[in-house]
């Protein structure tokens, strides 16, 4: 039940019913008419516990995207019902409108069309459908709240996806049904051809020669079939903003710009997201359905203000992983988080893997450092030069160690890891 | 309800310019200035709406303007002896048959008071008296109209009237009587000066206090009016009351006796009706959605605090040494010097002489510049990055 303000402003009017006769009667008076005129609304306001709700629609959206939901009203009662609802929904997923009127005749449905435009990813849950019917008097009306579950997942928007075609076209050329393959391309083979001029002579295959006119090479191409292990760090230093966008996010994107490529190269890709323990996991997902998988797997993942646990990740990947494989982690060259967790442990996984870093670097530092005109600027730029020096040590460092190290803008972070993928299999070291 | 992401605003139209920013604190702040100013007004009103007047007004020793110790005053040169009573109880006690008690402000008497005053003998003098005052001690006179009338005639029998002829009165308040009251200076009927015979008391009303005042004594017959009535039983006793004491005679009803029945019906009602207001506005249409919201934390804030922590510890031989380090890294590779060989203390050397080779600058300038002590000043840190920027420019170009 819900009072309106006309019932308030009625009772505001028959304040003055006292002044012109000051007796109690003349007060019961007005409160009987009120209360009668209450009574008489919700005994004809329209029925809303009649009311039953179904829905379709879309389950998910990509971020920026919007996601069209309906929500069937479908009247089992007797009477008419005319009612405003509200569609109740969190505030990021930006649903509209907010309320709606409704006329559904007695034993039939109407539908209500509601546009949701998530501003965040992972899951929206509605919330509650809440619909209220006005008497006629508009004294007072019948509310109902009933839920009318429906999850609407707001998947990464994948911008970098543009960057795809160009990758592929440059895969092509390292894989495909271009000319003169040879050593150096790859290491697994492939077939064998008649020699030309400018062929490497090492390419020569002296057996195959023997039992032939001609000089006959061998060629090479980049091997097929190796795994991919992408580890997204999502602890504290992931939540950070490059920009408005948090670290997690590009790394999400370059992590799937890597695995559309990688995939289309006929490697095996594998996902794991990790701070304390694991927060989620792709393994063993067919060529085709490795997007999705992955898409649907990172949506729902927030940042954790955790530190993150390298040990931890190491001796899970450790325990997942037999065969050599390219590991790429996606974190934040964060000296003092690095340095402690993850450099002691470095030769236990570069002994047995490839390890590639992928770190986002913020363009505010490089802003700071180009800083000039007055103390503050200057003391700005000084602490900028401080951070890129200890990064640049801290890269130095970890290349010593055998670890590729990839560190872009956030704009160019998703190509530049496609660029060290695809120049680590055209030098056939994965 | 919907939370306005910061995203959406700034999609909506950017920063919002200096003007918008205005109109919007002005829509936001114009409630709070229009009640503000509607305060003032009605203060100000409510200032002039107070009756005018000091605290000494008709007091018998007030040489002000509105004061009366002329009158007073001359009434003891004519041998009245004017005796100034400020309580009732006092005034009282001094009055006898003989005495003409003149009561002054009488709004200040309290209902003890006014009790007292009936057990007076003599002659009294009431001066623009309050309504219960005129009830309790004046029967059969009722106030009327106000008269703006300045100048008055007696046009009646009263000797005292008479004799003085024209007074100024101003702006007076008028009395209806009956039975055997004499009336004067009338107006439409309606007197400004009355007379009644109350038993052994001879009650005088005034409506005016205008003639007793030292500013308009002197007009007219003011002066005169006044002497015959105060001095027409030989002595006078002046009840000028004080402010009586907090809480004395006064209060016997509270502000709910005195209202309505009506009114208070009327404020019931008035609750009733906020409270459906309240009920009205307070039922929302579906509930208030709370939801987690992401940590919003900048990237660079660690950065940006060490820069703070520097300006803030003035800590210049740091800032100096981050900054000629970071010119190094990127001098070093234009040189073709290895890179490590920028942060290696013995490569210093060799790296000043060759910057001072390209730029063609003095050696000493260019190692004080990349390797120097650290600067004595804030301007002497300003002053390094622009060598050193302007170094890093000149081995770009050469």
């Amino acid at each position: 039940m819900a009072l309106t303000g006309r019932l308030g402003l009625l009772a505001l009017l028959g304040a003055l019913v006292p002044i012109l006769v000051p007796r109690w009667w003349a007060l019961l008076a007005v409160w009987g008419v009120l209360l009668l005129g209450v009574l008489v609304d919700l005994a004809l306001a329209g029925n809303v516990r009649a009311l039953r709700f179904h829905r379709s629609g879309d389950t998910n959206v990509r971020l920026g995207e919007t996601a069209q939901v309906a929500l069937i009203v479908e009247n089992l009662g007797r009477r008419r019902l005319k009612a405003r609802l509200r569609d109740v929904w969190p505030p990021s997923a930006a649903a509209a409108p907010r309320t709606v009127q409704v006329d559904v005749p007695a034993g039939e449905r109407r539908r209500v069309d509601m546009a949701l435009t998530p501003t965040r990813r992972g899951d929206r849950r509605a919330v509650t459908v809440v619909v209220r019917s006005v008497g006629p008097l508009g004294l007072a009306a019948r509310q109902l709240s009933r839920s009318a579950p429906w999850t609407v997942r707001a998947l990464p928007a994948f911008p970098s996806r543009r960057h795809l075609p160009a990758k592929l076209a440059r895969l092509r050329e390292l894989t495909g049904a271009h000319i003169a393959l040879i050593r150096g391309q790859g290491t697994e083979f492939d077939s064998l051809r008649e020699y030309v001029d400018g062929d490497d002579v090492r390419s020569i295959d002296w057996r195959a020669t023997a039992r032939r006119a001609d000089v006959v090479v061998r060629t090479w191409r980049p091997e097929r079939d190796r795994r991919i292990y992408m580890v997204l760090d999502t602890g504290r230093t992931s939540a950070g903003r490059v920009g408005d966008i948090p670290r997690l996010d590009c790394s999400m994107d370059a992590a799937l710009l890597l695995g559309a490529l990688a995939s289309r190269a006929g490697d095996r890709v594998d996902l794991l997201a990790y701070d304390r323990r694991v927060r989620t996991r792709v393994e063993g997902a067919s060529r085709t359905d490795l997007l999705p998988a992955m898409v649907h797997a990172m949506a729902p993942l927030e940042p954790e203000l955790l530190e993150f646990d390298a040990a931890g990740m190491v001796s899970t990947l450790m325990a997942r992983v037999r065969q050599r494989c390219l590991v790429v982690l996606l974190t934040e060259l964060n000296t003092a988080a690095i340095e402690e967790g993850l450099l002691p442990l470095l030769p236990l996984l570069t002994a047995r893997h490839l390890v590639m870093i992928a770190a986002v670097t913020d363009p505010r530092i490089g802003e700071m450092a180009d800083g000039r005109g007055d103390l503050a600027a200057v003391y700005d730029a000084a602490a900028a030069e401080r951070a890129r020096a200890e990064r640049r040590r801290l890269t130095a460092e970890l290349r010593k160690h055998g670890v590729e190290v990839v560190d872009a803008p956030p704009q160019e972070i998703a190509p530049a890891l496609a660029d060290a993928y695809l120049a680590l299999k055209a030098a056939g070291r994965l | 309800m919907v939370i306005q992401s910061p995203a959406r605003a700034q999609e909506a139209g950017g920063e919002p310019s200096a003007r918008q920013v205005a109109g919007r604190r002005w829509r936001s702040a114009r409630g709070v200035v229009a009640a503000l100013l509607a305060m003032a007004v009605i203060a100000v009103i409510l200032a002039a709406l107070r009756p005018s007047g000091s605290p000494e007004r008709l007091d018998p020793t007030s040489p002000k303007k509105d004061g009366s110790r002329a009158l007073a005053e001359i009434l003891k040169q004519h041998g009245t002896p004017v005796t100034v009573a400020r309580h009732a109880a006092q005034a009282v006690d001094q009055s006898g048959s003989g005495t003409v008690m003149v009561v002054t402000r009488s709004e200040r008497l309290t209902q003890d008071d006014i009790d007292r005053l009936r057990g007076v003998q003599g002659g009294l003098l009431l001066v623009e008296p309050t309504t219960p005052v005129l009830e309790a001690l004046a029967p059969g006179v009722r106030t009327g109209n106000i008269s703006f009338a300045n100048t008055a005639d007696p046009q009646c029998s009263l000797q005292a009237a008479t004799l003085a002829g024209t007074v100024t009165l101003g702006e007076s308040q008028t009395y209806e009587t009956s039975g055997n009251a004499v009336s004067c200076y009338q107006v439409d009927r309606e007197a400004r000066l009355v007379q009644v015979q109350d038993g052994p008391r001879t009650v005088t009303v005034l409506g005016s206090s205008t003639p007793l005042t030292n500013q308009h004594l002197a007009e007219e017959g003011n002066a005169a009016l006044l002497m015959n009535l105060a001095g027409a039983r030989g002595s006078v006793v002046w009840l000028a009351p004080d402010v009586p004491a907090k809480g004395a005679g006064a209060g016997q009803e509270s502000l709910t006796d005195l209202l309505p029945f009506g009114v208070k019906l009327f404020f019931l009602e008035l609750v009733i009706a906020v409270i459906l207001v309240a009920l009205w506005r307070g039922r929302r249409l579906g509930p208030v959605v709370a939801e987690a919201l992401p940590v919003a934390v900048r990237s660079a804030e660690t950065v940006e605090g060490r820069a703070r922590l520097y300006r803030a510890s003035r800590a210049r031989d740091r800032a100096a040494d981050a900054l000629r380090s970071g010119a190094r890294e990127r001098i070093v590779p234009l040189l073709g010097l290895p890179r490590t060989s920028a942060q290696d203390p013995a490569a210093a050397r060799e790296i000043v002489a060759a910057v001072a080779r390209r730029t063609a600058q003095d050696e000493a300038y260019v190692g004080a510049a990349l390797y120097g002590p650290e600067p004595v000043d804030d301007a002497g840190l300003i002053a390094l990055t622009s060598v050193l920027d302007d170094l890093e420019r000149q081995v770009r170009q050469s």
